[in-house]
This record gives structure tokens, C-alpha cells and sequence, in this order.
């Protein structure tokens, strides 16, 4: 039976959890506490700049959520005609699906940093004349860069589920439409995006969900006043005051419980596209 | 129409663009010198940058050579655990079959902000915290999950028949194993190694936090370069992190355009 | 493998399964509860801890203890010059000649180490600590001596600190707080303003100089946001200089005089905020950013602790070759970085040679090396012999750099880290959040 040698991880993880979450009602007995209260979790969203931290992480969510679904679809529907060296180009549009978040975001500073690479061709261009007439895309107060990244490293893999979705569907509704006069796009917002649509709708949960407790790269291109909500735990956890460690750990699980509720919605809406996937 | 074929190339153009366009900056900074704005292209080119990359005395060496031992054997790992966890999750049906499925992917689902933190000191406990031998089972974590993932869907998708016949032939399990089921999973195991090697080569936080700075890994060092603002050196490092990636992509090519089986695994059942 | 799987078979796993997961839950768990009461029990056999003998041996006996040790060097790690020299210089020589292999350990932030010995000891770690030698300062310094986490005292048995003048009170103390012998100095470190001799001639030479420029040049100066190291150095100058000297601030924090000398320094600093880059809505948050905003000529003016660094910089491409430093004539702030042992290092006599071995002349002349690290000696001239000294001052100094002498004569001390923590907070709260 390969249950106990699965076991070890499984059970590194639920370790780490309780102890998260142990730690988050306060009972953390190095610094001396040792009853159990809700105190961390009223204390750290009191705490200054955790509303801001979880606005700007909904902002960089949704709209990341938003701009790789419009890319991905639209990208899509190029993808399913027939074109030159199609193969080539789906590889091509793969390609960010494996790169490194990292690298990615290495990419995007030095190309959209207000003396970056786009602001020194705009410069060359005659559009600004100094770097600060280029607008703060990294380290700023909205996150662009680290949506930038995000929407980069998504759009292939919306684009693809579309991608089989429209393969599968076939060209007949569409046929069908334009031989009844629809115009395309009428074809394109009553028949396609429709028929798309319920299997977006789990994918684009996903995203969300994951940029909303993603922290590499907002540790990397993000501000720290205000930084996202991961970047925002990660930094009380590394307090050198080990007092506020339950608050560490209350942020954490104040996302961990945003992205649970998120991921059940998803398995409701996956259960709901499968069932229309088959009707 | 032309307009609209026009439309369509527009984006094609535009994909190829968006592609490559974060990678032009690191390409041109990796041999880059007092290269200040606005200058479009470097005005003086010099390989500080490569020479800090193969010198013995650098950092460079040392973390590349701890990512691909960490990650090979988590792979490796993955193959040996995942594989037959997947075949049980993917054929058999049992009692608290979804409670196990639901803990093992757990980690895949649960943000790692939350888990890794508290893992420190799990880690601190068991001993082997600050050694390779913890990062190695740290990365199990989200690599696992995933392993299990995809070959449970390769699993689901598998017509056991074939093992049947073999066996009613008279072939030995091992002899069953190794020309029907093995040839038929490969696939999924070839997809789900790849990436599970990719996650384990990415991985940063996790690494960072039960290596606690003593193992040092290629995206640590990364990381620590893009801090300390020398682009030259953090361009070098990135075209070098980013190689297995590319390696992966394009060995994966096959399997993953257009519909496979490991993909259809991915549907989520 | 090949069986089919049992339904009783699996229903006997899942609980298994269950078990074991809820049983780590509960030995994690209960391992809470025992912290701070172990000891090892290695304690018990074998000779007596280093801790208690070291007192009385001799430096021969030390140095033979530490032959074969393995020494973990924990320290800021973000700059390569340095970590080539530590590791590969460094350790070379520690190699060959004392047989102690050193394994540098690069951190972001030196407060990571003290969390991290801070956890071992409360994790009853108390010895096989993985922390053998680091390079720590100021506040740091203090949070680990007051939570008694630190080895020693033991400089004063390294021979090499015969060749320091630890009179001095940049090196007797470590942000005011007394060193003691817990740490032994083993660099300097002043801060220095930048600017780019092709764009002006002459920098301004006074702080006041400095922000009567900003309000005529609108947004081309700004500084780094404290807690940045190099930022809070030059929000203290100002507060330096609004207080009008730097002598009450070398005593334990007065809120009284802080209320004094504080409000007029946000006034001042809010004044400028307007003529800043970016009209002061953003300030750079680490001195990485600033220097990228100097040399791509956002702003004119860059600044460093370290005052040789321009010409490594320079060296590396990553500066432009007009690049040079000056000082303020009242004075910029030194410091000296130091080397201490914790309580729990597993190795403290092949830390103790590492810390004497930093201090021989010959390492003090390579780490000086523009080339190499540039970080100014700590070692006193006066008590070199003359051959060590002659090389010392014909060490060829890039432009980009003052001479020792100037440096010398512009030197302030660091407040006690009380004050710099007070600073930096008033400043959050006065002067960022307005």
C-alpha cells in the first residue's frame, strides 16, 4: 500500500498548516503565549495597510483575471484557423506556460521600468524626454508590472481551453448563423462566447485565485506600502518582533480562507460546465 | 475578407511579439556595460556578467549544480510515488477515496503563503532544516499533488483490458508492467516528469525557507541578484535559469498541442 | 502493485492515512510544549563546551581546536564582490593555512540571523547552532546582547586586535551601545554623498547646501525610504544637523529631546518633499532603486556607506566614469561592521581565527582593493609596522574616492540604535504618510 510513503508530504503540509494556524490564535509558547484567542486576526486587519494590501490584491486579481480572459479568447480565435506554420505559432504561444515566474518578472522590469527598455525607445521616438514622463509601471501604487507578468504567463493557458473548446465545437453553429445573417460579430457574442464560456468560467477562478495568493513576484516588482497580501504576511513574518508572528499567520490564513472559498466555487461552477459540457 | 485576415495577422504578429518581448532587455543586458538611458543598445558590451557565471569563486556554479540535484531527484521521486498513487486513485474505488484525493491535492489548492510559513519550524523539528535533503522533501509538496493529478486522469482514461488479456496470456505481472502499462502511461509520466521538474527548478520561497540561505538554488540567487540592482549579472543568471524550461517545452511540444490524454486528465473528474 | 485493491484493504489505509497525518499533527503540536526546557544531553559526555575553556588557552590552543572545523559564516549577501572575496579569498587562505573550511551564507537582511538564532535558542537549541560567525551591527547587535544570545566577550584574545585602536569610540562603540569584546571590527564604513562631475562642477558642501539645491533643481534629488540602511543614515543627518551636533544622541534614548529636535526635522524634510522626484509622492525604497535613478539620470545624486564603492562601481560598468563622492563639512556619519559568535555556534575557536584572520594586515589590504571590495581598513595606522603601513597608503585610490584623511577629518558617530529607531518611525509617520 503506497498510502503511508504518499503519507510524508501530506503530512508535512497538514504540520504546517496547524501549526500556522495554531500560531494564529495565539498560542505560541516560544514568545510565551500560550492561550488561545482571535486577538492576531482583529490585530493584523486593524493593522495599517491591510485593507489596502487586500484591495490592491482584488485589483491585481481581478483585473489580471479579466485581461487574460479577453486576450486569451481573442487570441484563440485566431488560433483555430488554419495559418501559416500553425504549429511553429502554438509553440510559440506555449512558450510562457514554462517559463519561470522569475525570469518573467526580471523580463518585465527592465522593459517597463521608467528607464526601461519601451521608455528608452519611446524616448528614441520623441514621445518623453526623460525617464519620469514614462509612467510608474513597477513598484507603483497599482501593480501594473506584476499584472504584466501575470496576464503573460495566463493568456496561453485560457487561449488553449478555448482553443479545444472552439476545436470542438466545430465551425456548423457558425456556418449555420452567418448563413441566417448574423454578422460575426453577433456570431461571435451569441454562439461562441456562450458556448466558450462554461469552461472559462473554472479556469478563470483559478487565476484569480492564485494571484490572489501569489507572492514571488509581488515580493519582486511590488511596492511595500501598499504591497499584496502574501508580500503584506510574508513581511510580519519576518518582523525581527517575534510578537506579531500570530498576525503573520492570521494574514496567511485570512488568504489561505479567501482562496479555499474561491477554489469551492470553482469545483460548483466545474460541476455545473461539465454538466452543460454534456447537455 | 482582407480585413479581417489582416485582423488575424495582426494578432499572430502580436503574439510573437508579447512572447518575446520581456526576453529582449535580459538578452542585451546579459553583455551590457554602462548602459544607461536613454541609450537604446549598449554602448560598450563586456562579458563581466559570463565570466561571473563560470568563475570557481562565484555562487553561480555551486546553485546550479544544488537545482539540478534537487530537482532531478524530486522528479525522480514523483515518478516512483506518483505514478503507482495515481493508478490507485485513478482505477480503484474505494470508501474515503475522495478524502484522500482532496488531502493529497491539497497543497496544490491551499495558497503557499499559508503552509510555508508554519513548515519552518516543522522543518526546524524534524532536523532537517538548512539541508538539501529537506529541500528535496519541501519541494515534494507541490510537486507531488500534481504528479498524482495527471497520472490519476491517465489512469481513468486506461483501459485495464489490455493488462487482462496480457495475464490471461500468461505473462508474468512484471513482463505486463513493463510492455502494456508502462508503454501506455508513458506519455502522462513524460508530461507530468517534465513539469514536475520545471516546478521543482522554480520553486523559490519554499527553497529560501527550509534551506533557510544555506542551500542555495538557481531562483534564490536570482532573486538575491535582481535585488542588489547589478542587471548585468541578473540578466546572465536568468538566461541560464530559464534553459531547462525552453529544454522542457520544446521535449513536450509533442504532448502538449491540441488534445492528449494528459491534458483530458486535467479535466478534473 | 498489480492487485486489484481490496475495499476493506482501502478503507484500513484511509485510516491509516488519517492516523498518521493527525499523529504528526499532534507530536508538532506537542513539541510547543516542551520548548525551552531541552538540553542536550551531549552536554553530559565529552569534554567541557569551548564557552567554558577558552578562557584559559592559549591562542596556539585555540587555533589547533579550530583545525578541521567547518565554519558557517552568516552575512549581508548582496553584493558578489564581496561574497567572491569572502568565499573565495577568505577562504582560500583559511584553508590552507588553518584547515577550517568556510561556508559563506548570504542573507538579505541581518535580522533574518538574529530571528534565526533567536528561534534556535528558544528551540532549546543550545548547542549546534547553524550559525558559527556573522556579520552583524548597531541594533542587531544590541537585540542579540540583550537577549544574551552571543559567545564571548573574546576579541580581546585575538591577536590581531593589538593592530585596532579599540579606544576609538567608532570601534569601542556599536551604534552607542558598548562593544565589550562580544564583537570583534573587522571594516569601516562612512557614508558619502555621489554626484556626476559631467552634469555640475562642484557638489553643494553643506547639508544645507544640499537642500537649498533640491529647491532649485525640483526633482532631481530624492533619498531612499528608511528602514533602508542608506536612507535612515541621511534622514539622521538632517536630524544631525537640526539638533546641531551629534553628542547628546551618543546617551540612551530621551523622548524629551527627541520632541525637541524631531518636529523641526519633519518640518524641514516635509518642506523639501514637494521639490523631490517625483514631487515626493514616492521615494525610492532601497538605495539599489536610487542608484539606477542617478545613473539613468532621473536624479543627481546618490549616496553610500560605503565611500569606496564608486569605484568598484565605476570598475563594474555600473556607474559612469564621472562619478564621484563627497562629504558634507560638517561631517557624515562612520560606523564600523563587526564579526560576533551566538551562544550556540558549533564551531566558536575556528570562528575565532576567522575573526583574527580578518584582521590581519594582508586581508585588510585585499579587502580594501577597489577591485575586490573597497572597504575601508579598521586598522589603525599608527600601530602598523612600517612596511604594512607604506602599503596601505600607496594602495592606488580611484578619483571617485576621498582620501582617508578627508574622510578621517568629516566623522560623526552613529547614534545609539534607540534614537535610529525612533527616527525611522517619526519619519514613517511624519514625513512618508503625509
Amino acid at each position: 500500500m503506497l498510502g503511508p510513503a504518499v503519507v510524508v508530504p501530506a503530512a508535512l503540509f497538514v504540520g504546517g498548516l496547524v501549526l500556522g494556524l495554531a500560531q494564529s490564535f495565539n498560542y505560541f509558547p516560544v514568545v510565551g503565549m500560550n492561550d488561545f484567542s482571535l486577538d492576531a486576526y482583529g490585530e493584523v486587519i486593524s493593522r495599517a495597510g491591510f485593507l489596502r494590501s487586500l484591495a490592491l490584491t482584488v485589483l491585481v486579481s481581478g483585473v489580471t483575471t479579466g485581461v487574460t480572459l479577453v486576450l486569451g479568447f481573442l487570441t484563440a480565435l485566431t488560433l483555430r484557423r488554419r495559418l501559416f506554420a500553425r504549429r511553429a505559432l502554438l509553440f510559440v504561444y506555449q512558450l510562457p506556460l514554462t517559463m519561470p515566474y522569475l525570469v518573467v518578472a526580471v523580463g518585465m522590469m527592465m522593459l517597463v521600468d521608467q528607464s526601461g527598455l519601451l521608455a528608452r525607445v519611446l524616448y528614441h521616438l520623441g514621445i518623453i524626454t526623460e525617464p519620469a514622463q514614462f509612467p510608474a509601471l513597477v513598484h507603483d501604487d497599482r501593480g501594473v508590472a506584476i499584472i504584466l507578468v501575470y496576464v503573460w504567463k495566463q493568456v496561453p493557458f485560457i487561449g488553449l481551453i478555448a482553443l479545444a473548446v472552439l476545436q470542438s465545437i466545430g465551425a456548423d453553429y457558425e456556418q449555420l448563423a452567418r448563413s441566417l445573417g448574423a454578422t460575426r460579430f453577433q456570431t461571435l457574442r451569441h454562439i461562441l462566447l456562450p458556448l466558450v464560456a462554461p469552461a472559462l468560467v473554472p479556469a478563470s477562478i483559478i487565476i484569480f485565485a492564485f494571484t490572489f495568493g501569489s507572492f514571488e513576484v509581488p515580493l519582486l516588482l511590488g511596492k511595500s506600502f501598499p504591497s499584496m497580501l502574501s508580500v503584506f504576511a510574508y513581511r510580519l513574518y519576518t518582523d525581527a518582533d517575534l510578537a506579531v508572528r500570530p498576525q503573520a499567520m492570521a494574514a496567511g490564513m485570512f488568504i489561505a480562507l479567501c482562496v479555499l472559498s474561491l477554489v469551492y466555487v470553482y469545483r460548483r461552477a466545474a460541476r455545473h460546465a461539465l454538466g452543460a459540457a454534456r447537455s | 475578407m482582407t480585413g479581417e485576415r489582416m485582423l488575424h495577422r495582426a494578432v499572430v504578429a502580436g503574439i510573437l511579439v508579447a512572447v518575446v518581448l520581456p526576453f529582449l532587455p535580459i538578452g542585451l543586458w546579459s553583455v551590457g556595460h554602462r548602459w544607461f538611458f536613454p541609450q537604446l543598445f549598449p554602448a560598450e558590451l563586456s562579458v563581466r556578467g559570463w565570466s561571473y557565471l563560470v568563475s570557481p569563486q562565484s555562487r553561480v556554479l555551486p546553485a546550479l549544480l544544488n537545482s539540478v540535484v534537487i530537482a532531478a531527484v524530486v522528479t525522480l521521486i514523483n515518478v516512483v510515488l506518483g505514478v503507482p498513487a495515481g493508478r490507485v486513485l485513478g482505477t480503484a474505488r474505494f470508501g474515503m477515496r475522495g478524502g484522500i484525493e482532496l488531502l493529497i491535492l491539497a497543497p496544490l489548492i491551499v495558497p503557499g503563503i499559508a503552509v510555508i510559513m508554519g513548515i519552518q519550524v516543522v522543518f526546524i523539528r524534524i532536523g532537517l532544516a538548512d539541508t538539501r535533503a529537506g529541500v528535496i522533501l519541501a519541494h515534494l509538496l507541490p510537486t507531488l499533488p500534481y504528479m498524482i493529478l495527471v497520472m490519476k486522469g491517465v489512469f481513468a482514461n486506461y483501459d485495464h483490458n489490455y493488462e487482462q488479456q496480457a495475464r490471461s496470456l500468461g505473462a508474468r505481472p512484471g513482463q505486463v508492467f513493463a510492455y502494456v502499462t508502462l508503454p501506455s502511461v508513458f506519455p502522462g509520466v513524460v508530461v507530468g516528469a517534465l513539469f514536475v521538474f520545471l516546478v521543482s527548478w522554480s520553486q523559490y520561497v519554499l527553497t529560501l525557507m527550509v534551506g533557510g540561505g544555506r542551500v542555495t538554488t538557481l531562483p534564490v540567487l536570482l532573486f538575491s541578484f535582481a535585488g542588489s540592482g547589478d542587471h548585468a549579472l541578473t540578466a546572465v543568471l536568468s538566461l541560464v535559469f530559464v534553459l531547462p524550461a525552453v529544454a522542457v517545452l520544446a521535449a513536450s511540444a509533442r504532448y502538449l498541442t491540441g488534445r492528449s490524454a494528459a491534458l483530458s486528465g486535467l479535466g478534473g473528474r | 502493485m498489480m492487485r486489484t485493491v481490496d475495499k476493506e484493504v482501502d478503507v484500513r489505509g484511509a485510516a491509516l492515512l488519517c492516523a498518521v497525518v493527525l499523529a504528526t499533527a499532534a507530536g508538532v503540536f506537542a513539541g510547543g510544549r516542551t520548548e525551552g526546557e531541552s538540553n542536550s544531553t551531549k552536554d553530559r559526555a565529552g569534554p567541557a563546551p569551548f564557552a567554558e575553556r577558552v578562557r584559559e588557552m592559549s591562542w596556539d590552543e585555540v587555533v589547533a581546536e579550530a583545525a578541521g572545523q567547518e565554519v558557517f559564516f552568516y552575512m549581508w549577501g548582496g553584493s558578489e564582490s564581496i561574497n567572491e572575496f569572502v568565499q573565495g579569498y577568505v577562504g582560500e587562505r583559511l584553508e590552507q593555512r588553518y584547515e577550517i573550511r568556510l561556508n559563506m551564507v548570504p542573507v538579505s537582511d541581518a535580522g533574518e540571523i538574529v530571528n534565526k538564532v533567536l528561534g534556535e535558542r528558544q528551540a532549546g537549541r543550545s548547542q549546534d547552532g547553524s550559525v558559527d560567525i556573522m556579520w552583524i551591527n548597531g541594533e542587531n547587535f544590541r537585540t542579540m546582547r540583550e537577549a544574551d544570545l552571543l559567545f564571548g566577550p573574546y576579541a580581546a584574545k585575538l591577536p590581531n586586535l593589538e593592530l585596532v585602536d579599540i579606544s576609538e569610540p567608532v570601534i569601542r562603540f556599536d551604534f552607542g551601545y558598548p562593544v565589550e569584546g562580544y564583537e570583534s571590527p573587522y571594516g569601516g564604513a562612512q557614508f558619502v554623498m555621489v554626484y556626476d562631475r559631467d552634469r555640475f562642477d562642484s557638489p553643494p558642501e553643506t547639508i544645507d547646501e544640499l537642500l537649498a539645491w533640491a529647491r532649485d533643481n525640483p526633482g532631481r534629488f530624492t533619498y531612499p525610504a528608511p528602514p533602508d540602511f542608506n536612507g535612515s543614515a541621511f534622514v539622521r543627518h538632517v536630524f544631525y544637523h537640526v539638533a546641531g551636533g551629534s553628542e547628546e544622541f551618543q546617551r540612551p534614548f530621551d523622548q524629551e529631546l527627541f520632541d525637541e529636535v524631531a518636529p523641526p526635522t519633519w518640518d524641514l524634510l516635509n518642506e523639501l518633499e514637494p521639490h523631490l522626484w517625483r514631487s515626493g509622492e514616492t521615494y525610492p525604497e532601497t538605495r539599489t532603486r536610487l542608484q539606477r535613478l542617478f545613473v539613468d539620470g532621473q536624479v543627481d545624486f546618490d549616496m553610500d556607506y560605503n565611500p569606496r564603492y564608486a569605484a568598484n562601481l565605476i570598475q563594474d560598468g555600473r556607474y559612469p566614469q564621472s562619478a564621484r563622492t563627497f562629504v558634507f563639512e560638517e561631517g557624515t556619519i562612520a560606523n564600523t561592521h563587526y564579526l560576533a559568535i551566538p551562544f550556540n555556534a558549533s564551531a566558536k575557536a575556528a570562528a575565532m581565527v576567522v575573526a583574527n584572520f580578518m584582521l590581519e594586515p594582508e586581508t585588510q589590504l585585499e579587502k580594501t582593493k577597489t577591485e575586490v571590495w573597497g572597504d575601508p581598513t579598521v586598522l589603525s595606522m599608527e600601530k602598523l609596522p612600517e612596511g604594512e603601513r607604506r602599503r596601505f597608503e600607496e594602495l592606488p585610490r580611484s578619483e571617485a574616492v576621498l582620501e582617508p584623511q578627508v574622510l578621517q577629518e568629516h566623522r560623526l558617530p552613529e547614534p545609539r540604535a534607540d534614537w535610529i529607531e525612533a527616527i525611522e518611525e517619526g519619519w514613517r509617520e511624519n514625513v512618508l504618510q503625509q
